[in-house]
């Protein structure tokens, strides 16, 4: 059979959920309504540290409507939720009286109305007895954790080469915290009956939730089914299973009736993980003519008391270059803040500023255009394991992308190129993303009347994921789009991962790879002994499916319809499972390769009054075989717009006294809006990556990192002021 | 949020009864700064809310003189309105740089003088110390991180809260009128008269008695030869509020300033009338050496915290910048 490189795939099929969402008709977990249902509205914190001396829930208990106050008084003890790939679970809610941080939760009041919740929930009085909270990264007082993920690396001598190197660069990158603000609130409907659960939230991985609701409540696993068959966008604020998710669960148990709670924008800030922020140290040593001898890159990241957050930052600088002598070091300082988690890009987002501003600054010491230099120290294989890459066209994302921007028209000189009063200034950045590829599982059915139908528990956080399982299913069983139903977004369906760590379509993409065959095998094992079959005896190999037959590969004639085989057999329909797991790089042969990226970007500053405008950013991505052009190009301009944000707009701010985040709202917080955006040019290179049988790479998060570099490095072109500090914005740049 | 009971007002007089009488009543207008106080932040708590949208006071009269505009004339409608486009180019700029299109159709003139500041501290009740929210309790936005949304001038150890409005930038430059009816009947109050500097009552914002309602405002139209400009400097390029903005009107005889109106955005806690700067501008030479000297003297002392560090300085090059783009130099 000839699937392994399915080539109708790779068109632009617009969004199979489009029109349900243009709608309105698309129901996220916010617009589920049961019969019967009450609502959850939470009550916060308001210092950082310290203990609750009295919480006092008696004025609130006699409000209208109220049916419950949970809080430390009356929660259950709840069991620990499990570790997974990314970590543990955050610390259940309603424990104790420890104030860990501003906005902890300390009460949830369950109500008939949601105005009635939210009326009771101010009606809690808490007192505090306060103690002084740790907010700042700097702080000694904060526990330092150190090789916190076990991915700090070494190669070489380091230091022995940078005092030995006859260039060197060493400076501090600050990056800020960003909070991860998907336009859809988080809600979570819950309901038990009967000892069993179901619940409806806007979470990125339901295999997951399903797995820790069951653990914190002590149920089956079978007797929880997780829904997420809408998301409003998450970012990352998606992969862990938060206390919110706890209480609302908690509160349908103590109620006994379902319950809805959505949180509010500023709950957001301080309940679902925000991209921690970093100091960064980086120290590159080269030789005159632009060789690389060593990098030293050292980061300290935030984390939150009694919580991990698996974020290498430094650790992705070991593979970016050719490079000898390489030291990665990562550090974690615990403070009380909420917990920080993963955000578009984590830990490479914060780490290539770093690295990629270092490296332009590294091109004016050595008097090189920073391409060339970039060039110059091209990791053709991967040079911590020493193997070929399974793929990698960074060198051409370079190429490319220096053409589509017209990078040869850039004059070297500093604050040369103006436009009126702006000056004009040019800068780029390479990316390297690491590569992320999990378990995941897949079932495929073909009925009687012929028509697919594909799942898996996987969710679709407004990616494409429909839309390009979709189309690879119809491709992969010969039938037509509209002749496919992909379902996703249920804790029932085959396990899948996370809609993260730009993952889930390699894993997924794989794991419907391999049901589908094994279906079309089960097809074949059906007839191999059926005389009245011209596939009989055929094997995989020998076959092809198009048109909703299975035909022999060299003669399309010979062949049979699913229908024709299913209605032979009396069967109503033939249903096989799929799996995928990430192969062993050191069996194959081969160092796995995540996508690469150029990014180039001009910028304008009026130096007068610190305007930067981002009029112009070419991205050129090598994301291995692109299933679904118009998607991926979304993708890319999505995180793009990310990546301005990071670079001269998102910042939360903390309070250094108080630790409550002065700006959880939209209005304060700034994300990039439209007139912020330029001209994003998109382009893709490169092959199918090798690794797999479907030959992509994850696109998902590849188009942010590199932004903020490029700005950076443009904003030094135009007006010699290097900015080592995340954003950049009009009181850098004044004067 | 608490209960409260929504009335809707068709007579001008009853409104004003209804609302000077019940010290727990409030107006609504368009609501976009009312509503999100009351049902998001929870920081007003009426017990009534007087709905005045259908009360005949929207629309716009002109005459040779005049622009008179009823309270609950919208901003997109003002914006549109001719008169404003040919008289008063920089009000509509300063309009159409204020929030949203969608905003704009509900947000009142009136409710536009009378928003109320967007300071964080001031729109989260979990924060207790905010003087303008509850008298002699500390200001906790200059003891946090957040207050680059500041104002540096009008502003003291007792708050440091922002007018926000962009609309009353050139208002204020402008001398217009407020027209209020109150329960005594009509009075005129001029804008620049109409705010109150927090001093140590930062909670008394306008001289407005309550219960006193809005009815119009009256924009003297400036001469024909006048040249005006709105420019508004912010983070983000487009739905932000101001860091820094200048309303300028300047008229340029023979390379002499014989008229200079200043107001500025974003800096202080009243719409600010920058008279120091006009007065420096006044019979000067149309000059960035007089530009300077207009901005310096206005940014002469202005009270910074960290978080506001910059903007004085940034006032004083969006001054210059606003005069340059208007009177030219003629150095
Ligand atoms: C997201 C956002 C962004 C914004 N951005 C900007 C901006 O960039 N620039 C800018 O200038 N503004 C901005 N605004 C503020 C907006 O212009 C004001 O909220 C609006 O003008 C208020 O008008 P309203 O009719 O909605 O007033 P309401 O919200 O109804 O009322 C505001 C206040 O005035 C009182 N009131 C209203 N009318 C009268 C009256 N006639 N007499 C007496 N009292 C009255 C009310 O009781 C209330 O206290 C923004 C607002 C939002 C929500
Ligand atoms: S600046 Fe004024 S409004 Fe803001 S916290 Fe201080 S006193 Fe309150």
């Amino acid at each position: 059979m000839t699937l392994t490189r399915p080539v109708v795939v790779g068109a632009g099929v617009d969004r199979v959920d489009g029109p349900l969402k243009v709608a309105g008709a698309a129901a996220y977990s916010s617009d589920i309504t049961l019969p019967g249902m009450v609502h959850v509205a939470l009550v916060r914190s308001t210092i950082a540290a310290g203990r609750i001396t009295r919480l006092d829930t008696g004025a609130a208990e006699q409000l209208p409507g109220v049916l419950a106050v949970l809080s430390h008084h009356n929660a259950p003890r709840l069991a620990a939720g499990p570790t997974n790939n990314l970590g543990p679970t955050p610390p259940p809610p309603l424990q104790d009286d420890r104030i860990r941080h501003h906005g902890q939760y300390l009460a949830a009041v369950v109500a008939e109305k949601p105005y009635q919740a939210a009326a009771a929930a101010r009606a809690v009085t808490v007192e505090y007895e306060r103690t002084e909270p740790v907010l700042r990264i700097e702080d000694p007082a904060g526990e330092l954790r150190t090789d916190p993920f076990g991915m700090d690396a070494t190669r070489g001598d380091a230091a022995g080469a940078l005092a030995a190197a006859e260039v060197v660069h060493e400076a501090t990158y600050v990056t800020a915290e960003n909070t991860n603000n998907p336009l859809g609130l988080f809600a979570t409907v819950a309901q038990w009956s009967g000892g069993r659960l179901t619940v409806h939230d806007a979470t990125q991985w339901t295999s997951n939730t399903c797995q820790t609701l069951a653990q914190m409540f002590e149920v089956p696993e079978s007797a929880v089914r997780v829904y997420a068959k809408y998301v409003g966008g998450a970012f990352g604020s998606g992969l862990r299973v938060w206390p919110h998710v706890v209480l609302a669960v908690l509160a349908a148990r103590t109620v006994g009736r379902p319950v809805k709670l959505v949180l509010s924008r500023p709950e957001m800030f301080t309940g679902i993980g925000h991209r921690p922020n970093t100091v960064q140290q980086l120290r590159i040593g080269a030789a005159r003519d632009g060789g690389f001898v060593a990098i030293e890159h050292e980061a300290l990241q935030t984390v939150a008391m009694d919580d991990e957050n698996l974020e290498p930052v430094a650790a992705s600088s070991a593979s970016a270059y050719a490079c000898p002598n390489v030291a990665t070091r990562d550090r974690q300082r615990r403070l009380n803040i909420p917990c920080p988690g993963s955000m578009r890009a984590p830990g490479e987002a914060q780490a290539n500023f770093a690295l990629e501003s270092a490296i332009d600054e590294l091109s004016y010491l050595l008097d090189m255009d920073p391409l060339d230099l970039r060039l110059r120290n091209y990791a053709q294989v991967q040079p911590q394991f020493g193997l070929p890459w399974s793929s990698k066209a960074l060198r051409e994302c370079y190429q490319v992308g220096a053409e589509r921007f017209g990078w040869s028209r850039r004059d070297r000189r500093i604050g040369a190129m103006r436009d009126g009063r702006w000056l004009v200034g040019y800068g780029m950045a390479g990316v390297s993303y690491l590569w992320w590829q999990v378990h995941c599982e897949a079932r495929a059915t073909i009925g009687s009347d012929g028509t697919g139908y594909v799942r898996s528990a996987a969710t679709d956080i407004g990616t494409g994921t429909y839309t390009v399982m979709r189309q690879l299913s119809a491709e992969l069983l010969g039938l037509e789009l509209d002749q496919v139903r992909f379902d996703l977004g249920d804790s029932n369906l085959p396990w899948s991962p996370q809609a993260g760590g730009s993952g889930l379509t390699g894993a997924l993409g794989n794991a419907v790879h391999a049901a589908c065959r094994e279906l079309i095998r089960t097809f074949l094992r059906t007839v191999v002994n059926d005389s009245a079959s011209p596939l009989r005896g055929c094997t995989i190999d020998d076959v092809a499916v198009s048109g909703g037959r299975i035909h022999h590969r060299a003669d399309g004639k010979l062949g049979e319809s699913f229908v024709a085989i299913l209605a032979r057999h009396g069967l109503d329909e033939l249903t096989a499972d799929g799996v995928s797991d990430p192969p062993d790089p050191q069996e194959v042969g081969m160092a796995p390769a995540g996508a690469f990226a150029a990014k180039f970007v001009e910028v304008h500053v009026d130096p007068d009054l610190g305007l930067l405008r981002v009029p112009r950013i070419v991205s050129v991505v090598d994301g291995g075989r692109i299933l679904n052009e118009k998607l991926a190009r979304s993708q890319i301009i999505g995180a793009t717009v990310g990546g301005v944000g990071q670079a001269i707009l998102e910042e939360t701010v903390t309070d250094p006294r108080t630790g409550r985040i002065a700006n959880a709202n939209l209005g304060d917080y700034l994300v990039a809006v439209n007139a912020d955006i330029g001209e994003i040019d998109v382009t893709f290179v490169g092959e199918p990556d090798q690794l797999t049988p479907l030959g992509t790479k994850g696109v998902g998060e590849v188009g942010l990192p590199g932004t903020a570099a490029a700005v950076a490095n443009a904003v030094y072109h135009a007006t010699g002021k290097r900015i080592r500090s995340l954003p950049i914005t009009i009181d850098d740049l004044l004067g | 949020m608490r209960a409260f009971e929504y009335v809707r007002a068709d007579d001008i007089g009853a409104a004003v009864a209804l609302v000077s009488g019940d010290p727990a009543a409030q107006y609504l207008a368009g609501g976009t700064t009312q509503v999100d106080l009351m049902l998001k932040d929870g920081i007003l708590e009426p017990e009534r809310v007087v709905d005045i949208t259908r009360l005949p006071l929207r629309g716009i009269t002109a005459d040779d003189r005049t622009l008179r505009v009823g309270a609950l004339t919208t901003m997109e409608e003002l914006a549109a309105d001719p008169t404003v486009a040919e008289r008063l180019p920089f009000a509509r700029t300063a309009l159409l740089a204020g929030a949203s299109t969608q905003l704009r159709n509900m947000a009142t003139i009136g409710g536009n003088l009378l928003q109320r500041t967007r300071c964080r501290y001031f729109r989260d009740p979990g924060v207790p110390d905010c003087n303008k929210r509850t008298p002699s309790s500390g200001c906790a936005a200059i003891t946090g991180a957040g207050a680059r949304m500041h104002a540096i001038l009008g502003a003291g150890e007792t708050c440091i809260a922002l007018h926000a409005s962009d609309l009353c930038v050139p208002l204020v430059a402008l001398d217009t009128v407020v027209r209020v009816r109150g329960t005594d009947g009509e009075r005129r109050i001029p804008l620049t008269e109409f705010y109150l500097l927090p001093g140590d009552r930062p909670d008394l914002e306008t001289v407005l008695r309550h219960g006193d309602l809005v009815t119009a405002i009256e924009i003297p139209l400036p001469p024909a030869a006048i040249r005006s400009g709105y420019l508004k400097v912010r983070d983000r390029a487009s739905y932000e509020f101001a860091l820094v903005s200048v309303a300028a009107a300047l008229t340029v005889e023979d390379g002499t300033i014989t008229e200079a109106r200043l107001g500025l955005g974003g800096v202080g806690t009243i719409p600010w009338r920058a008279r120091a700067a006009e007065q420096v501008l006044t019979g000067a030479p149309a000059t960035v050496e007089t530009y300077r000297a207009a901005a310096e003297a206005e940014l002469r002392a202005p009270f910074t915290v960290p978080g506001t560090a910059f903007k004085p300085e940034l006032a004083r090059r969006t001054i210059v910048r606003a005069l340059e783009e208007l009177g030219g130099d003629r150095t």
